[in-house]
């Protein structure tokens, strides 16, 4: 691979990428699908997406830690056999050695490489300088704060002078002040770079961090992760984060991801056999009531309007995960959502203002609308004592959703159900049964 | 705490395997494996009765207290050899187990049934056969020696260091993976430092066990047949046989002073270093310090021998490594023959050993096989009788000290040296005791087996009852819980699954104790009770193969049999009922 087309300023590419991890039940999770992206040399790009999207598989496949199971990833046009030697990696972990001195530990980018130590010594002087590190050499990380150990992270890749940067959700770990003040100093290091590194590329669930960096933002899909959008992101460095044009920028990430995260129709056509007729089942996703009712409550605070990115920076939770609980309200018909705002429905206002039993009857009746809890009341009517194991509740999940994982999909039914007290679970005999029908 | 965590660790690593589930390993794997061992034990042995009778090496053991200090030495050294061997067999078991998906399948329940297997139960029959290799040197004896003990020492080592190697975090393992680590790269500055905690207190645990093993095959006789080595447990041994009171007080005195230098100079300073290898986010207070680590760290003698082996010797190794990288291609193709041919051997020699084995094993009469488990039974009475009496003291003071951690600090140090004496080394004291009692060898040998292994059951409990958690207690004392229901509720649930382990380990302790409890040196002559173990040691010094073979298969057939069905579904009771999440 030594005589690699440099001139060529592709720095790294995948082709055609298809990835799926099998599960322990034997069907396969598709993660990434159908995956086009070239980085090319001199641009930041970053990759969007809510957590658990796929995203940190892509950037691994890229560096060439793991190989995808179909298509090809290539480095300056060649196609890659191992790691991919111009990439290094800053994880969002930090993944620091605990027995290793914060020294040590940025040592570590020399590895493999012929560096005479006098050499090292005076890179790694450099970069501890330039990152803000002088004084903690001998520190080991468990003194350091989240903040230092990313330093540290950083430094390593740098000493490590690859061509390509990678980064892992590198400031989701730190707290909001940590994690801007970090993000300038790499933005710093970037407008300063003489040779390497040459391009960076993010991973990241937050936006306002990927109109900072960013010039070149794609905007993914959720699982199986594909390309949804890619943004042009021309505004001049440094950026300000008040300024008119970053916020509409943001705002328009804002309407593109909504619009990919709670899309207009969520269902899953199905036929049911036992019902006969085809008809939408929808995913229940994974949210639990109280959150949802925390939701409800905090949109009744808000007058009746709630601006979803705005509430999910309130509360401190990542985007999707608020996603998550607006699809749960909506499928209950409590809310209703415009873009990224959400407003109530009748039935939500109605709710919010009733106490916890007329609750749990609201509750319970919009339950019996869901398709899936449809097809699951009548095959436990249809049982003696309208019992039912959970395996079979399982294999059904198995059939009807192949793409989501049962196990999950049971304990929130369950979760849901013993609220609306439509369900009951003994979890000792794992049997599940029909409780109150209002 | 240091010494209570080893029990519960060790244990637990030992009994815990990954990512092998209970449903998927079938019974009968266990029973093809046991054979395959107890086959190619057999081939061993056969090659021994080739080479000729046993010759029987004398030995002078002198029982001037001025000896002691080179018996000792002697002890020593076979225990550090054998635990040199077992680190070797640890680090290259676990790696291989670790990284080779279709090695792991079979070594993992191998080690899992080696572990179970009572070891003294192949002293015998080791030990002849190694003699008759080697018949004009101690090399016979000694070998013999330090096999049992690295076979005491090396199961629960291995198992610690399997388990770290499969749970060390991705994200390290990735960063080894981007940076281009090497093979001996990762393994000195990843795989080892991360496993290093788990791999110290098992050692420290497994020299604390070895001592079982030293001192019994130093001791050993087999009825008119002397196999003595010199070291502290022979010397004993000839103590007793002298009725030298003076000299039974010295051997115990160097025993005792054996294992607290040990556990001072060596194993409390490596535990302080240790600390820095734990995989914590945060800083924790560092309580323990160790005098001679400090001493060690400041010396400047030691830090130039350190430096010199850490540049010097590591490029030197890069060096070789790097130039054999060339020849790569070639020496795997060769490697892969050599691997094949290897195996091939290996199956030819233990397919022998099976067929030798069974055919064995028909020679055993029907009446002779009724008494083998007529005495497996009695034996098994046994051993669950120890374990009983054990529970009886040990679990109510285990609760009591570990929820007192003033008592903890002042008990420490008193129980680790306790439980590291070897029982054997004063078996026949005891035995002399009961026999003012009128307790005759039948029920005496369950209170000498009791003594080895009811520190196992002490110490389980003690760490389970550190485990409760307070705001349990202050609920019990609110709601003025009666004592019995403060039991039922409280206690009981969180100690279960420790008190498993304990009895799991204990248990395992008291069938290896009864080949050494059922037949022993009293007054002058060899007396014993009717059993198992005793049975498998006389049928070796009569000679008895046959018999012996079956003994031996039977005893272990039982402990796997216990292992798979009862304390493997108590220890799932353990982790999915009393789970303290």
């Amino acid at each position: 691979m030594e005589n690699l087309n440099k001139n060529n300023n592709i720095i790294a590419e995948l082709r055609n990428v298809f990835h799926h991890f099998p599960q322990p039940l034997g069907q396969s999770l598709k993660v990434v699908e159908n995956f086009n992206l070239q980085v090319k040399t001199g641009e930041v790009l970053s990759l969007l997406g809510p957590s658990g999207s796929g995203k940190s598989t892509i950037l691994r496949i890229l560096a060439g830690l793991i190989k995808p199971t179909e298509g090809e990833v290539l480095s300056y046009g060649q196609p890659l056999s191992e790691i991919n030697p111009q990439a290094s990696i800053v994880f969002q972990k930090f993944a620091l050695f605990p027995w290793l001195t914060v020294q040590e530990n940025i040592a570590v980018g020399f590895e493999g490489k012929n560096i005479d130590p006098v050499t090292q010594k005076e890179i790694t002087s450099k970069v501890i300088d330039k990152i803000g590190l002088d004084g903690f050499e001998e520190a080991y990380p468990r003194e350091l704060s989240g903040g230092m150990k990313q330093r540290v992270g950083i430094a390593r890749a740098l000493v490590s002078d690859t061509e390509l940067l990678c980064l892992d959700e590198p400031f989701s770990e730190l707290d909001l002040l940590t994690a801007i003040h970090l993000r300038d100093e790499v933005l710093n290091l970037w407008l300063a770079h003489e040779k390497n590194p040459k391009s960076i590329f993010l991973v990241t669930h937050n936006i306002e961090e990927v109109v900072y960096l960013a010039n070149r933002i794609v905007i993914l899909t959720p699982l199986p992760a594909r390309i949804h959008t890619i943004i042009e992101n021309n505004i001049p460095y440094p950026r300000d984060y008040r300024s008119g044009v970053f916020m509409e920028m943001v705002e328009k990430i804002q309407d593109i991801v909504t619009s990919v995260v709670i899309p207009e129709k969520p269902a899953v056509e199905v036929k049911a056999e036992l019902l006969k007729v085809p008809f939408r089942v929808d995913v229940i996703p994974r949210a639990e009531v109280t959150e949802i009712i925390g939701l409800l409550e905090a949109l009744n605070d808000n007058q009746g309007r709630l601006d979803i990115f705005d509430f999910a920076g309130e509360v401190g939770k990542d985007f999707g995960r608020i996603a998550l609980l607006v699809k749960a309200a909506e499928l209950l018909d409590f809310i209703d959502s415009l873009k990224h705002e959400i407003i109530f429905t009748d039935l939500g206002k109605k709710f919010v203002s009733s106490n916890i039993n007329e609750r749990k009857i609201i509750l319970n009746k919009q339950l019996q609308n869901l398709g899936l809890i449809k097809i699951f009341i009548e095959m436990l009517k249809k049982r003696p004592e309208m019992k039912l194991p959970r395996e079979v509740i399982i294999d059904e999940l198995i059939l009807l959703l192949p793409t989501e994982n049962p196990d999950r999909i049971f304990r929130t039914l369950v979760s849901w159900g013993r609220y609306a007290e439509l369900f009951g679970y003994n979890p000792k005999e794992k049997i599940i049964y029909l409780d109150k029908i209002f | 705490m240091t010494f209570l965590l080893i029990f519960v660790k060790i244990s637990k690593m030992s009994l815990i395997k990954p990512q092998v589930k209970l449903e998927k390993t079938f019974f009968l794997a266990d029973l093809v494996i046991l054979i395959f061992i107890l086959g190619s034990f057999w081939a061993l042995i056969e090659i021994a009765k080739r080479w000729g009778a046993p010759v029987q090496p004398v030995v002078e053991i002198s029982l001037n207290p001025w000896a002691l200090p080179k018996y000792a030495l002697f002890s020593l050294s076979r225990g550090f050899v054998a635990y040199f061997l077992s680190l070797i067999f640890t680090i290259i078991y676990g790696y291989v187990a670790a990284y080779n998906q279709w090695a792991e399948k079979i070594m993992i329940p191998l080690l899992d049934i080696l572990q179970s297997i009572p070891v003294l139960a192949f002293l015998p029959g080791l030990v002849i056969s190694l003699i008759s290799i080697f018949p004009h040197w101690n090399i016979g004896l000694e070998l013999a020696c330090i096999l049992m003990i690295f076979t005491g020492q090396v199961w629960n080592m291995t198992f610690s260091f399997y388990s770290s190697l499969k749970s060390i975090p991705q994200d390290l393992i990735d960063t080894a993976k981007v940076w281009k680590f090497g093979r001996l790269e990762k393994l000195l500055r990843l795989e080892l430092p991360y496993a290093s905690t788990g791999l110290i207190w098992n050692s420290m645990m497994s020299m604390a066990g070895g001592w079982f093993f030293l001192t019994v095959c130093e001791a050993f006789v087999l009825g008119n047949k002397d196999f003595r080595l010199l070291g502290i447990g022979s010397y004993m041994s000839v103590a007793i046989e002298q009725g030298n009171i003076p000299a039974m007080f010295y051997a115990i005195l160097a025993m005792i002073l054996l294992i607290t230098g040990i556990d001072r100079l060596l194993w409390r300073p490596l535990v302080v270093w240790s600390q820095k290898f734990k995989f914590e986010e945060t800083k924790s207070i560092v309580t323990s310090n160790s005098f001679m680590l400090d001493l060690f760290q400041e010396s400047k003698i030691v830090s130039l021998i350190v430096d010199y082996l850490n540049k010097k010797m590591l490029i030197k190794i890069k060096k070789i490594l790097s130039q054999s990288k060339v020849n790569r291609k070639r020496v795997t193709s060769l490697s892969k023959i050599c691997r094949l041919a290897i195996l091939i051997l290996i199956t030819f020699f233990v397919f022998s050993g099976v067929i030798r084995l069974f055919s064995l094993l028909s020679q055993i009469s029907f009446v002779s096989w009724f008494s083998v488990l007529g005495r497996g039974s009695l034996t098994l009475l046994r051993t669950l009788s120890a374990l009983f009496l054990g529970s009886l003291w040990a679990i109510p003071a285990g609760v009591v000290i570990g929820m007192n951690p003033r008592l903890s600090k002042i008990f420490q140090p008193i129980a680790q040296i306790a439980a590291s004496f070897p029982a054997p080394m004063i078996y026949p004291l005891v035995m002399v005791a009961m026999s003012y009692f009128g307790i005759g060898l039948q029920f005496g040998a369950v209170i000498l087996m009791m003594l080895g292994t009811q520190w196992y059951i002490l110490f389980n409990t003690i760490a389970g009852a550190t485990t409760i958690p307070t705001d349990l207690i202050e609920v019990g004392e609110i709601y003025h819980l009666k004592k019995i229901k403060f039991w039922r509720r409280i206690i009981f649930p969180t100690i279960f699954p420790y008190l498993v382990t304990g009895w799991i380990t204990a248990m395992g302790g008291a069938w290896n104790a009864s080949i050494v409890a059922e037949y022993i040196q009293f007054k002058g002559r060899m007396i014993s009770a009717t059993g198992l173990g005793s049975l498998i040691t006389l049928s070796t010094a009569k000679g008895d193969f046959p018999l012996l073979a079956g003994s031996v298969l039977v005893m272990a057939l039982i402990v796997v049999l216990l292992n798979r069905f009862i304390w493997k579904r108590l220890y799932l009771v353990a982790r999915t009922k009393y789970a303290l999440i």
